[in-house]
């Protein structure tokens, strides 16, 4: 484990998409999630965007998101299969090999597991040829899959080699998700485990949640639950994971602030996770607050 | 050989779309003479154009290759663009467009209609790299051949094959870690099974071999080894393997003709199998020993 193994989510910063990969490359970050709207947004052209992110000598973790993607028929199951499609030659094109797939939110989502194992397997045939491995996250708000023991139970009925799950800290920790349930997963199945704190103590509905997600996440460290994060960490070490970690901090505030600043912040995560967390060589430094006993 | 498969009931689904063989095996080069001689060496036969493109088959016993020098079917991903590329797989099925569209289904991509005059609209998927997967039903008592290509006059349409030659195979390179996807793929779209690690033909044998639902054709999926690991994934059709019941002297019959055959330590011709120097920028073929008694490995 060391400092590499940690990325930076482009969606932190703020500015154009090379000011934004700039920062991610100074900070001495080595990979970068994309948002597919980084891309098709760029000013110029996407070819533009696609030469910016191949040139930044940045590896790309993956793209996101590809989203409300399973459980639908007929007409709306192929017009999300285009999709897919568009998505992935962009991950191609940018030179990704993993998509994350965000289980689906949509009323006219089918919530029968056969049906949604196989739209994935569909996917992950869709990914295969180019070398795009799919990363399915559940989350609480979704209505097809919950939480990542059953995004685990949906990848393994669809059993598709390239078709693995993400599983976000944030997820796990705001909804109280005891950390044994990862003993359970295959290591080899976690494709992509995204980290990020957040500054309430605790999240009391499904709408809170849905709001800290996206606008109050902060840094490893920063926020209430540094201890949980640690431990999460420590865990999926102890399960054996090795894939790549990426930092999926989605803050208005954040967007607010110079990307070099916050670029600096998510050096500091990764340095104490990669540092301290990991090799506990030194204690958690005194700017976490921690809740140590409150999980256990 | 005994394949676990050969043991069982097997259910009809194992071969879910029908698949008899190979129809042909296409090449793509914008330099047709040159590859054209070193199929000829190899003991294939020039029989027939194409009515409205630049292609033109190549025949020795049941074996059909076709090359493609078609502009616009040139992959500009290859470098250098003379490099010769096995571009298609054409596969005989029961149904070619029931076999299409289970293939859609399934998530593979379709490759765009060529809709031109004269022509037949054969389906087919994108495959490995830049390469194409063709479904083809009719091979009977008409061929694609008889309608799209117009015969080369005064020439010999079914030129015998060197010493029973035929297609045992094909050789695909596969990215780091690639292997499971690859043989999900071949498994679930055309009922390829990977056959058991100590069951190996020719003189090359890394990698997963599967063998198709029809037992008349392989594939052999590599991963770089060494260094090769670190280079950028690079992923294709290598190269073709011929099967034949004596490859000394087969090999010694094409070495006549001009071909010729590594012979480091590693690599030589030996009763089990050879492989041919590269040309042309990395044209190769394997021979394999095949015994004609054995129908899993002989059509």
């Amino acid at each position: 484990m060391n400092f590499n193994d940690f990325g930076i989510d482009s969606a932190s910063l703020a500015g154009s998409l090379e000011t934004r990969l700039a920062a991610a490359r100074q900070a001495g970050f080595s990979h970068v999630m994309i948002s597919a709207s980084d891309i098709v947004g760029h000013p110029m052209s996407t070819a533009s965007a696609v030469r910016a992110i191949r040139d930044s000598g940045l590896r790309v973790t993956g793209l996101e998101a590809l989203r409300d993607f399973e459980g639908l028929t007929g007409k709306m199951h192929e017009y999300k299969v285009d999709v897919a499609k568009s998505m992935l030659e962009l991950c191609s094109r940018i030179g990704g090999r993993l998509l994350l797939t965000e289980a689906s939110a949509s009323i006219h989502a089918e919530v029968d597991a056969d049906k949604i194992a196989r739209d994935l397997r569909k996917l992950a045939f869709l990914a295969l040829p180019m070398g795009i491995r799919i990363a399915f996250k559940g989350f609480s708000w979704s209505r097809t899959v919950k939480n990542f023991a059953s995004a685990a139970e949906i990848v393994s009925l669809a059993n598709c080699p390239n078709l693995g799950l993400a599983v976000d800290a944030f997820d796990v920790i705001a909804a109280g998700v005891p950390l044994e349930d990862l003993e359970a997963i295959f290591p080899e199945q976690i494709f992509l485990v995204q980290l990020s704190d957040f500054m309430l103590q605790e999240i009391r509905s499904t709408e809170e949640q849905a709001a800290t997600a996206a606008h109050f996440r902060v840094f490893p460290g920063e926020g209430a639950h540094s201890g949980e994060l640690a431990k999460f960490v420590i865990k999926l070490e102890e399960i054996g994971y090795f894939g790549d970690y990426s930092f999926d901090v989605y803050n208005s505030d954040y967007l607010q602030m110079p990307a070099e600043e916050i670029a600096g912040r998510a050096r500091r995560a990764a340095d104490w996770l990669g540092e301290t967390v990991l090799r506990r060589t030194l204690p958690v430094p005194n700017m976490e607050r921690l809740r140590a006993a409150t999980s256990d | 050989m005994s394949n676990a498969t050969d043991r069982e009931s097997v259910p009809e689904s194992s071969n879910p779309i029908g698949m008899d063989g190979i129809e042909f095996i296409e090449f793509t080069t914008s330099r047709p003479q040159a590859l054209g001689g070193v199929l000829e060496r190899m003991g294939f036969h020039p029989i027939a154009r194409h009515r409205s493109r630049e292609v033109e088959l190549y025949r020795q016993g049941s074996m059909n290759i076709v090359v493609n020098s078609q502009p616009s079917d040139i992959p500009r991903t290859v470098v250098p663009i003379e490099r010769p590329i096995i571009s298609a797989l054409a596969i005989r099925v029961r149904d070619a467009d029931a076999a299409f569209r289970r293939a859609l289904d399934l998530g593979a991509w379709e490759i765009p209609v060529r809709a031109q005059a004269l022509e037949l609209n054969i389906p087919g998927i994108h495959g490995v790299g830049e390469s194409l997967i063709y479904f083809i039903d009719r091979y009977d008592e008409f061929s694609i051949f008889d309608i799209d290509f117009r015969a080369i006059p005064g020439v010999d349409p079914n030129p015998p094959a060197i010493k029973g030659l035929n297609f045992f195979g094909i050789v695909q390179y596969a990215g780091v870690e690639r292997t499971s996807d690859w043989s999900e793929f071949y498994s679930q779209i055309f009922g390829f099974i990977p056959i058991p690690d100590d069951v190996r033909f020719g003189i090359m044998p890394r990698g997963l071999l599967l063998q198709s639902p029809c037992k008349k054709f392989f594939l052999q999926l590599i991963e770089p080894d060494g260094v090769a690991q670190f280079a950028p994934m690079e992923e294709h059709l290598q190269r073709i393997g011929l099967g034949t019941s004596d490859v000394i002297a087969t090999a010694a019959e094409l070495e006549k003709r001009g071909i010729e055959f590594l012979a480091t330590d590693k690599v030589h011709t030996s009763n089990r199998g050879a492989l041919t120097k590269a040309v042309l920028g990395g044209v190769m073929f394997e021979l394999v020993h095949t015994d004609p008694s054995d129908s899993a490995a002989h059509p």
